[in-house]
């Protein structure tokens, strides 16, 4: 009985067919005038092995193994065939004889295959970063040439060969090894093709990565790249408002006010002070508007309002995910930082995308004698590369299919944020409705393999504990930026911390010294002596207990030095590039080279790649490839996300996807005048935004057909809660403010700062933001959810966020406004909704103070406190009208 | 949405701030999947077919429970025991340095009920409701680690960037009682499943579809109450001012459903206060079904308590319940004799109780019961020897449904003959989503979430199958 799954399979030794070497020239020679692949007389060709197996018409043109079954071999023989030249000799019909006795019909193994194989299970250690015992596996002259030991192939003699006499015997990959370098043995299947492609000669691949010519591309039909998307915009004559009404009438403008808490919380994420309200109205220039997005735009709010809508884009997380770690990334918060100086710093946006893209290969940072706060944002900026759910610290979940979905991770970010594609799809299958064939996803996969090397993959970050704990060594992702000033100052700090460390340390060996030699002396003691000695011990362990505390403590003292999550080439030869058919890593199609969607670089200048000194050169190529004034999708794609910042949506609704199945744009002209404007412009996002805001179509009245009502976004909500409390933190910068989890599971951020420096971990989301559609970044999100589900009105109504800040806001208020009731309400209407009271309004506000106030009184007296009740109960009660406001559909919305 | 459905949805919200509810609203929605809406909330969809069942209770045992020791008999472990493993098994091991050869299971296992399924000693519980449930010996999946192989049995994929199965149904079904959530999910208090929440959220789904983590201990629902009451009055009085400036704020809008919804949902957050803690009172239930489920055993409690909590919940309309199980009792790498004996003891009575529970209330027709982990575990042994356990096996496992228009007393498909890899009848994660989605009503195909355009589906392109086989 065979049972499956058991024993070791015998492998059928796969047939030596020598069909390439002596019986395809002979073919080729004698028949292929009448059969070539072209020709196909009477249906065959013979140039291939796989073709005779084929056959024509008259069916097979040799049976596997039965050479007299075989029409071939009996139309040779018999003088049949060739009809008209010279008939075969003996001899080589002896040799089809034997090679059809040995045929076994089996498809061929390719090179490719190989590789394949020996690329996830051998590379790791035998390629591009590492040559044990002098041996490279990568491609067949290397295996020829073999290592310490001798060649790893013999052609033609699979089971004299090294590699699979090692392997067989499961001594390769060395089982010790398997689990750290995550590989695992070869299957039979695996082992089968290696050993076949070896018996049948170990023959070189012969293909070359195809070039393509984006403007004559057979993958691409001329219809498609006719498509609205991947043509130049092309400015039309007339603004925004001239364009805009062409397809939809104006309304009528806004109130003032209403315009200053849009534009606030568009620019700033934050309501308007009282203070901002009374300088608007003061302020009698019939430009004052346009002075307001002035002073916005420079308000140090706003660079955290822009960069919290690219974060989403990039998919910006604090933490790994992955896997049920789900490790801090250390100092992930100095690409958070650097998108914010950025915004702040109005960056071109063409500038900005190529630090993102590119930033490493934008200058030697590894030469740099001095790395400014620059350079080190520059770097920081690649961290736009690190952004996907990455779980490949885990020794389990970073085989190459895991590798391959990182990978993956981060061009679905780059598709959706900067090139409005889904190019993902290309993953598997030519794209069903772009023109994005497979060839060009793996062009891009191949853009990144420098830095991103499938075989020779840095993991993710290891958790790691604390601040000052040494695992700098194992975190390989981090540039360590020994050039910055940064460095220098953690270091002068960290210098006498450590030699006070090393002190403590040498106490502890010289206190264990004494111990250490007695017992080596004492080994063999007797009973009673060793239960003393086991005395001492325990004295010593104490004494060792609080040595280790002083060192923990010292520890913490330390400054951590600067790393960059950045992305950085791993060296010279990047592995070739193939495409893998399904997007399956064990099945490998053709090879391609580095290349952009042809269907987009029609009609631009081609992308071209420039290796440079200390780099490849290709995502610099890429990143200048997108930054084309004339690039159809980078400034559209961009301003369209300007837009929906400020509507709610874009003007091409799917604001990731400009493709067939995206929506069409609601207003193509006006697109396109943005987009050219935008470039015109030398890509100044602050331009954008003042020309947008100042248009009749952004100062429209909310509701009917006017400008849509929105419900401000999650992190708004709490800051703005935070900001009419008065106690908003305006911190900038540096190291994320720690999230809590309670008892009952919620999560909650107990820091005053905003909501964009609080730490994102991926399995510990703020529940009152995630609560309000704040995205699970899987990987980005360019375009968020809008729920209202009845956990909301649970969060704002019971959390301790609503209630906690509703207390302070009273106090303020009563403080700022005084004793009157009546300004105490107009008060708390100006901080939450920007706006006075109406009369009705003040008169209902009071009366519910009024009424509440007696409610509190009754309970406070019951827990007989020594303050006075009555001004504490109006106090809460006043409170609990400034969390009703909170509670409002007003407050929540802008109009 | 047309405007014949953006006025019935109106209509829908405005009766239930009247307070009327139910489930007769259900066909008002019909084409609220294809809509493209302004926003997600919960109002119940129609199905694409007559769905089989209402509710789904997914007993998700994290960790992985060993099919040849519970389910999937395997004599002839015990003729090879020690052998050493195939290559392709080798490859398949975790644990590498710790392989050991074949090990038979150390449990009898004997034919149950008039069906004659085979179960282990260790489910004796179990073994007499068999003719109740259809075990699944053939599922396979293709991750060797707790967390990829946990985000594919909720997601679909072996990465978290995929919504949970339990987002899709919400989504695809909205909910029957909208005091309550959709979608619960009652963890263990003693600890979170490998990749905590991420294992019900709703990812690139809207948040309203998430599970929601109900405790069976403390507050069941995040601030549902809070942690400091206001007097009842401020209570009453501030509910009725914030209705008052909402009315008049939507007066301002009219015709928006966005600000309907909100001023509805203020009135249904306060009757879940008093729902929720209803549905979870299992003190209301009678002595004798309390002992049944296994209250009364300091094994069994915590896991009868959330059982039976599960039912009260499904009655009372929720779509979907997990239960999970602390931390990865099931995860026997090494002394699997007494890990089981743990894991089983604790959920064995429970998990039985639970199906005739509500085959005598009538509701397991309508109610689709799951029992499974993310993967099972091989038949070699790990760290051969006294301690023995054995690795993850992801290439073949069992699980078991029952109820909900599956058919009762059957088992499907077969592994191999050492129980290593599904030989028979495989059915992959996806058959599996494919086939739960179906009982719901639901076309895997068709329950489609527009994502920048593209048409996302739980079953992604993954050729994938209803298994008809075992449906009623």
């Amino acid at each position: 009985m065979r049972v499956p799954g058991l024993l070791l399979l015998s492998i059928p030794l796969a047939a030596a067919s020598d069909f390439e070497a002596t019986i395809a020239p002979l073919l080729r020679a004698k028949c292929a005038s009448c059969h070539s692949a072209k020709t196909r007389s009477g249906g065959l060709s013979v140039e291939s092995r796989d073709d005779i197996l084929r056959g024509g018409k008259s069916g097979p043109a040799i049976v596997p193994g039965r050479p007299v079954d075989s029409l071939v071999l009996t139309l040779a023989a018999t003088g049949k065939m060739p009809m008209s030249g010279p008939k075969l000799a003996g001899a080589e019909i002896e040799a089809i004889r034997k090679w059809i006795e040995r045929e076994d019909g089996r498809p061929p193994v390719a090179e490719r295959d190989v590789h394949a194989v020996l690329a996830a299970k051998c590379w790791v250690c035998h390629g591009r970063t590492k040559k044990e015992a002098g041996l490279d596996l990568r491609t067949r002259e290397s295996l020829l040439r073999g290592g310490k030991s001798g060649p790893a192939i013999s052609a033609g003699d699979a089971d004299g060969s090294l590699l699979v006499k090692r392997i067989a015997k499961q001594e390769m990959p060395p089982p010790k090894l398997q689990e750290q370098f995550s590989v695992r043995g070869l299957t039979d299947d695996e082992l089968a093709k290696v050993r076949r492609w070896i018996s049948d000669g170990a023959a070189a691949g012969v293909e070359q990565a195809v070039e393509v010519d984006p403007r004559n591309d057979p993958a691409v039909r001329a219809k498609d790249r006719e498509f609205w998307a991947f043509q130049t915009p092309r400015a039309a004559a007339g603004g925004i408002d001239a364009i805009a009404k062409e397809k939809a009438p104006i309304a009528p403008e806004a109130a003032p006010l209403a315009l200053l808490r849009r534009a606030a919380f568009d620019l700033t994420g934050l309501p308007p002070s009282p203070e901002e309200v009374a300088a608007f109205e003061r302020d009698r220039d019939p430009r004052r508007f346009e002075k307001l997005i002035g002073r916005l735009l420079e308000s140090p709010h706003y660079g955290e309002r822009q960069a919290q809508h690219w974060l989403d884009a990039v998919g910006y997380a604090d933490s790994e995910g992955g896997n049920n770690s789900d490790a801090l990334r250390p100092q992930a918060w100095r690409y958070r930082d650097s998108a914010i100086r950025a915004f702040q710093r109005n960056m071109p946006f063409d500038k900005f995308l190529i630090e993102q893209i590119a930033g490493d290969e934008t200058f030697d940072f590894r030469a740099a004698k001095h790395l400014t706060p620059e350079h080190m944002d520059t770097l920081a900026a690649t961290g736009f590369w690190r952004m996907a759910p990455d779980g490949t610290n885990s020794t389990e979940q970073n085989f190459i299919p895991e590798r391959m979905d990182v990978i993956a991770g981060q061009l679905e970010v780059f598709g959706s944020a900067v090139m409005g594609l889904s190019i993902g799809c290309a993953r598997c299958h030519d794209h069903k409705y772009d023109p994005i064939p497979t060839r060009d996803y793996y062009g891009l996969v191949s853009i990144l393999t420098p830095s991103f090397d499938p075989y020779a993959w840095l993991p993710g970050t290891f958790p790691c504990g604390g601040v000052g704990a040494d695992c700098d060594e194992n975190n390989t992702r981090f540039l360590i930026a020994k050039a910055s000033p940064e460095f220098a100052a953690a270091k002068a700090h960290n210098e006498p911390v450590e030699a006070r460390i090393r002190e403590l340390n040498a106490q502890i060996e010289e206190r264990a010294k004494p111990y250490r030699e007695r017992y080596a002396r004492e080994k063999k003691v007797e009973k009673a002596k060793a239960a003393a000695l086991a005395a001492e011990y325990e004295t010593f362990k104490k004494e060792k207990a609080d040595l280790d505390e002083q060192i923990r403590k010292e520890r913490e003292k330390k400054k951590p030095v600067p790393l960059v999550r950045a992305l950085f080439e791993l060296g010279p030869e990047p592995p070739p590039t193939r495409i893998l058919l399904r997007g399956d890593a064990a099945s490998p199609g053709a090879l391609v080279s580095p290349g952009v969607p042809s269907a987009a670089a029609a009609s631009i200048a081609p992308f071209r790649v420039e290796p440079l000194a200390h780099s490849s050169g290709r995502r610099l190529a890429l990143a200048r490839w997108l930054t084309q004034p004339d690039h159809p999708l980078t400034a559209r794609v961009m301003v369209n996300r300007i837009w929906q910042q400020h509507f709610g949506t874009g003007i091409v609704a799917t604001s990731g996807n400009f493709g067939r199945m995206g929506s069409q744009p609601a207003n193509q002209k006006l697109l396109d005048w943005l987009a050219v404007e935008f470039v015109r412009s030398g890509w100044d996002v602050k331009h954008m935004h003042r020309l947008i805001m100042a248009s009749a179509v952004y100062r429209q009245r909310a509701g009917d057909g006017g400008f849509p009502l929105r419900r401000i976004d999650a992190e708004s909500m709490r800051d703005a809660i935070l900001k009419i409390a008065g106690r908003l933190d305006g911190k900038q910068f540096g190291e994320p403010a720690a999230v809590k989890v309670m008892p009952d599971g919620e999560v909650i951020a107990p820091s005053l700062r905003r909501s964009i420096y609080v730490t994102q971990r991926r399995t510990q989301p703020v529940s009152f933001l995630d609560t309000f559609d704040k995205p699970f970044l899987n990987p980005n999100c360019v375009r968020r959810n809008e729920s209202v589900v009845s956990s909301q009105a649970l969060h704002l109504m019971n959390s301790s966020l609503a209630r906690e800040n509703s207390r302070y806001m009273a106090g303020r208020v009563i403080d700022e406004a005084g004793e009157d009731a009546g300004a105490q309400v107009d008060r708390a209407y100006l901080l939450a909704l920007g706006r006075r009271a109406t009369e009705a309004e003040r008169g209902a506000g009071r009366e519910a103070v009024e009424r509440m106030a007696p409610e509190w009184e009754k309970k406070l007296k019951d827990e007989r406190p020594a303050e006075p009740v009555k001004p504490r109960a109006r106090w809460l009660a006043l409170a609990a009208l400034c969390h009703t406001l909170m509670n409002t559909a007003e407050f929540q919305y802008v109009d | 949405m047309s405007t014949e459905n953006r006025a019935s949805r109106r209509d829908f919200f405005s009766r239930m701030s009247d307070g009327l509810m139910g489930t007769a609203l259900a066909g008002l929605f019909a084409d609220d999947l294809l809509a493209k809406q302004a926003f997600h909330d919960l109002s119940p969809k129609k199905t694409h077919h007559a769905p089989r069942a209402k509710s789904v209770i997914q007993l998700f045992m994290n960790g992985g429970p060993s099919q040849v020791d519970l389910f999937d008999y395997k004599p002839a472990l015990e003729k090879h025991a020690g052998q050493a493993p195939s290559r392709d098994l080798a490859a398949e091991v975790r644990a590498v340095r710790q392989t050991g050869g074949l090990m038979p299971s150390p449990y009898k296992f004997s034919k149950q009920g008039k069906s004659g399924l085979e179960v282990s000693e260790m489910l004796p519980h179990l073994g007499k409701v068999v003719d109740e449930i259809c075990v699944v010996k053939s599922m396979f999946t293709t991750h060797l680690a707790h967390e990829a192989a946990l985000f594919l049995m909720h997601g679909g994929r072996i990465l978290p960037t995929r919504p949970s199965l339990g987002a899709w149904i919400t989504y695809g079904l909205g909910s029957e009682n909208r005091n309550l959530p959709a979608y619960v999910v009652l963890d263990d208090p003693k600890g979170l499943p490998v990749n905590l929440i991420q294992n019900w959220q709703a990812g690139w789904l809207p948040a309203v579809y998430q599970g929601t983590r109900v405790r069976s201990e403390g507050s069941p629902i995040l601030n549902l109450h809070a942690k400091e009451e206001y007097p009842p009055g401020i209570v009453d009085m501030s509910r009725s001012l914030l209705h008052r400036m909402d009315a008049a704020h939507r007066d301002r809008h009219p015709g928006n459903v966005e600000l309907e919804a909100r001023i509805a949902n203020y009135e249904l957050a306060a009757r879940m206060q008093m729902a929720a803690t209803d549905a979870l009172d299992v003190e209301k239930e009678p002595a004798a079904t309390r002992e049944a489920y296994g209250m009364n055993d300091e094994r069994t409690a915590s896991y009868a308590k959330r059982c039976l909590m599960a039912r009260r919940l499904v009655e009372r309309g929720v779509r979907l319940v997990q239960i999970y199980i602390e931390s990865q009792i099931w995860d026997n790498h090494g002394k699997i004799r007494a890990g089981l004996e743990y894991a089983c003891g604790k959920t064995d009575r429970p998990a039985a109780a639970l199906v005739r529970d509500l085959k005598e209330r009538g509701l397991l027709d309508s109610t689709l019961v799951i029992w499974g982990g993310e993967f099972g575990r091989l038949p070699i042994a790990q760290d051969p020897g006294p301690n023995a356990g054995r690795d993850h096996g992801p290439s073949g496992f069992s699980i078991w449904m029952a109820g909900g228009g599956v058919k009762p007393g059957i088992s499907y498909g077969a592994t191999d003959e050492i129980g290593y890899r599904a030989a028979e009848d495989r059915v992959s994660v996806h058959d599996f989503h494919a086939t739960v989605l179906h009982q719901l009503g639901m076309d895997h195909r068709r329950l489609v979430f527009e994502r920048e355009g593209r048409g996302e589906r739980i079953t992604d392109e993954f050729p994938c199958r209803v298994l008809q086989d075992i449906l009623v």
